[in-house]
């Protein structure tokens, strides 16, 4: 049995002596997993009570043990997936229907999906979500230079190369024992606010704005169109929409304002990026220790200039969102149940304090609650942690429904401990291994590419919105003059430009949805804009004081070494874990916003975030017979979470077959 | 209305964008963009400009919307999977495919989202109006299309050719360019 030998060899290393007297067995019940957790925000507790599911506990001074008692403290029962009910209900009802949707399209790569639906009902009754390419990163990246990880891992994603060269640094630096100076770690905050200021303005009006334009709501719903029309919008005189109509004809794909804006948009924040990062997205400049950038105040007067420029349009753009969220709850409160899932959610943090990053894993709970996005997990809505070593140490990956083998078969575990002697799972990242194994897809079986990653051995997703939610709760952000993290809200304070200043509260919401995703992804706008804005004032700072290095001198050591890089993609949670020998990789594991969210089922038998959330969705859409039926609803609970998968699709265009061969975004698979 | 200009012999010389499109390192798809570089180090007449267009198209569609000259006549190096022959040279003019709206929109969508593709990049720039209307595509069909530097033989060996056809596709003249 798996783990058996892992309490003995703590026993012997003392790392849990004293302890394992202690009943303790591992829940792996999917619903007592899913259930509430007693816990609250006060930070003793959050130290004692943050696992449930793990063997983990902490004691008075925050160090953790492996409970006591457990045999094989990390086994697990696989639950077996039975179809036969569900197959019998098929042929018995013509209603039931096998609704398949690939490629997903207007997400990034390559996502399929499966779903059965029952069109009399109204629901759907099972989902999977399928990543359909392998792109195997982690394999590319054994045996090279640790310094390769940099430019070979950007190519994981065409639109947040630099969040991965950016982990991939902070993984190394961790490995190497170095840190950038100040106006490094600046510059690599500016630029990564900067990535996203062309992320979510990509989502919300190309990729999932079509799905609430009137060209969609009218074909799907036409009394909705019908009342849009009609219905004032509430922020019409900053947002120039006077009706909800007005919007979305200006969500329109190819013709609507704000579809075009959008595109127009996407240039501003990308020129701003290559001015610090050299290219977009695929930065040069990105180094272990800091940046190979020459920075002067010109350039940082560069990215001002466009930062501004995005000011109004962001203000524009979040009251947009606004208004058209609360139309569609006040048209159908149903709405609300489309994409819902109970709000369980992980988030790295990132942006550093320039002052507290020291790249150390010892010190990595105190740069990471110094970060301007705060690290936390979120729990039926309650935040339980927001240490980076818990965080870490609740991660595992799973893979009884992927197309790997389990890398556990021959009982080796290459590290029982994190590097402060806390208990690691077989599962961690740390110790997995990829090992591709194709095979036939079988919904019972294997059917992605994606891995099943858990905190806790609970279902969480990732996303902007996790950030700015766990920022929000944790209310540990740094004091500045334009946000602040209230414990229910974020604040957004934005300057005057042609508009006049404004300000702006996201606030925890109390139903967790596609809308709402959608509604936290326009707040970010601000967010990452301000965040955008204070590193341009704090790099003026530091040239001012004459503090104008960038980097830190290193050697690659030849000894064996870990590191992780926790940071965010515009998507969010991203995690670098890094493994190297005699000065090469030996192994390294890349988690993604994506593969969280794209995971299939867990072996406990829960769903994978977009599963659920399309499981939980009701079918709203109007339609009169089952060939007109589109969809839209799943498609929307789907899109909300900015799925990034692997790309290969092909379109037919006139005589010529029209192929693309794509190298980009990997979020959504196995690195 | 003629927008080039003339040259000695009183021709008129139309304003011809040249580049190669393709990932890198991936072998013969790779066609393009390699030789890409050998267009980039040759001399040409000042109504010839050869440019880097490897990046998602929309920057392609925001480039060619800013930049200064307007283009007559495009040339395309790419290397496409159709069955053929490896190694062999096809030239041909782009016929617009007349895409849907929906497969424009998917073609925005993967473009805004890192996707490197030279038909993609045409129906893009052809879209919102920046393409030129004479289009030619100078293609190879590859025998080696995975993770690679080099070409296989039967590529490399078209090496000169292609390169050929891409200046002469350049300097090619028409009947209405006469002066």
């Amino acid at each position: 049995m798996r783990g058996q030998s892992i309490s003995a060899l703590l026993l012997r290393q003392g790392n849990s002596e004293g302890q394992l007297g202690r009943d303790a067995q591992v829940n792996t019940n999917s619903k007592n997993a899913n259930s509430r957790m007693q816990v609250s925000c006060d930070k003793s507790e959050i130290i004692i009570m943050c696992f449930k599911n793990l063997p983990i506990e902490f004691d008075a001074q925050g160090v953790a043990h492996l409970k006591g008692g457990a045999i094989d403290p990390y086994g697990y029962q696989r639950r077996e997936i039975n179809r036969d009910k569900l197959k019998e209900m098929m042929a018995r009802n013509g209603h039931i229907k096998d609704v398949s949707i690939s490629p997903v399209t207007r997400v990034a790569g390559a996502l399929s999906f499966h779903a059965v639906a029952d069109l009399q009902e109204r629901k759907f009754l099972e989902a999977n979500s399928v990543a359909t390419i392998f792109r195997g990163y982690e394999v590319i990246l054994k045996g090279r230079d640790p310094r390769d990880a940099i430019y070979i891992s950007s190519r994981a994603c065409g639109v947040c190369g630099g969040v991965h060269s950016t982990a991939a640094c902070e993984a190394i630096e961790m490995a190497f024992g170095i840190s950038p100076p100040p106006l490094g770690t600046v510059l690599r905050n500016l630029a990564l606010a900067l990535d996203f200021l062309y992320d979510h303005p990509l989502h919300l009006f190309l990729l999932a704005g079509p799905d609430y334009s009137q060209v969609v709501v009218e074909a799907t719903n036409p009394a909705m169109w019908e009342k849009a029309k009609l219905t004032e919008a509430t922020n019409a005189e900053v947002h120039q929409h006077k009706t909800i109509g007005d919007i979305m004809k200006s969500l329109n794909p190819l013709s609507g304002g704000c579809y075009l804006d959008g595109l127009k948009m996407t240039r501003t924040p990308r020129e701003a990026y290559a001015v610090l990062f050299g290219k977009y997205p695929h930065p040069q400049t990105v180094v272990p220790g800091g940046m190979s950038s020459t920075v002067t105040i010109t350039d940082f007067n560069e990215v001002l200039t466009r930062l501004q420029k995005m000011l109004d349009w962001t203000k524009r753009m979040i009251l947009l969102w606004d208004d058209l969220t609360e139309f569609f709850y006040e048209f159908n409160p149903e709405y609300k149940k489309i994409g819902a899932l109970s709000p369980n959610l992980i988030d790295l943090g990132m942006w550093d304090d320039p002052d507290s990053y020291d790249a150390t894993y010892e010190r990595c709970n105190e740069w990471g609650e110094a970060r301007w996005a705060t690290p936390g997990v979120v729990i039926d809505g309650k935040l339980v942690t927001t240490k980076l070593q818990q965080i870490n140490l609740g991660l595992e990956e799973f893979v009884e429904h992927s197309y790997y083998e389990d890398w556990n078969q021959n009982g080796n575990q290459r590290y029982l401990t994190d590097p402060l002697g806390a208990p690691l799972s077989p599962n961690h990242p740390w110790n997995k291994e990829t090992m591709p194994k194709p095979s036939k897809e079988s919904w019972k079986d294997r059917y992605t590419w994606d891995t099943a990653p858990r905190w806790d051995r609970q279902v969480v997703e990732a996303g902007c919105y996790a950030r700015i939610w766990t920022t929000a709760a944790a209310g540990m952000m740094p004091k500045n003059d334009f946000l602040e993290a209230t414990g229910h809200s974020l604040k957004i304070h934005m300057p005057k430009t042609m508009l006049r200043e404004m300000d702006f509260e996201w606030k925890i919401p109390e139903v967790w949805n596609a809308f709402e995703r959608n509604r936290a992804r326009a707040y970010c706008m601000g967010y990452n804009l301000m965040i955008a804005y204070t590193m341009t004032l704090k790099a003026f700072d530091y040239l001012r004081k004459g503090e104008d290095k960038v980097s830190t001198k290193f050697e690659v050591p030849k000894g064996e070494r870990r590191g992780v890089g926790f940071w965010g993609a515009g998507r969010g949670f991203l995690s670098h874990h890094l493994v190297l020998d005699k000065g090469a990789i030996v192994n390294y594991q890349i988690v993604t916003p994506s593969t969280f969210n794209a995971s299939p089922k867990d072996p406990f038998g829960n769903p994978g975030p977009y599963e659920q959330a399309v499981l939980n969705t009701p079918i709203i859409e109007d339609f009169d017979k089952p060939e007109n039926f589109t969809g839209v609803d799943m498609l929307r609970a789907i899109r909300s979470f900015d799925p990034c998968m692997p790309c290969t699709t092909h379109i037919y265009g006139g005589e010529r077959e029209i192929i693309r061969e794509v190298n980009t975004c990997a979020c959504g698979a196995e690195g | 209305m003629r927008r080039g200009r003339v040259n000695r012999s009183g021709w008129y010389l139309v304003n011809v964008l040249v580049s190669g499109i393709g990932y890198s390192n991936m072998s013969d798809m790779s066609f393009g963009r390699v030789l890409l570089g050998e267009l980039e180090q040759e001399q040409w007449s000042e109504n010839v400009h050869v440019e880097d267009l490897n990046f998602g198209p929309i920057m392609i569609y925001q480039w060619l919307e800013e930049f200064p000259v307007k283009f007559d006549r495009a040339v395309f190096l790419t290397a496409a999977n159709r069955g053929r022959e490896p190694g062999t040279l096809e030239v041909y003019r782009w016929i617009d495919p007349q895409a849907s709206v929906n497969e424009i929109q998917a073609c925005i969508g993967e473009a805004v989202t890192g996707v490197i593709s030279l038909e993609n990049l045409l129906i893009v720039c052809r879209h919102f109006g920046v393409l030129p209307e004479d289009v030619t595509i100078v293609e190879i069909e590859p025998q080696k299309e995975d993770w690679g530097l080099e070409f296989s033989p039967v590529v490399a060996a078209k090496v000169g050719e292609a390169l050929e056809i891409v200046r002469s596709e350049a300097m090619r003249t028409t009947a209405d360019e006469r002066g």
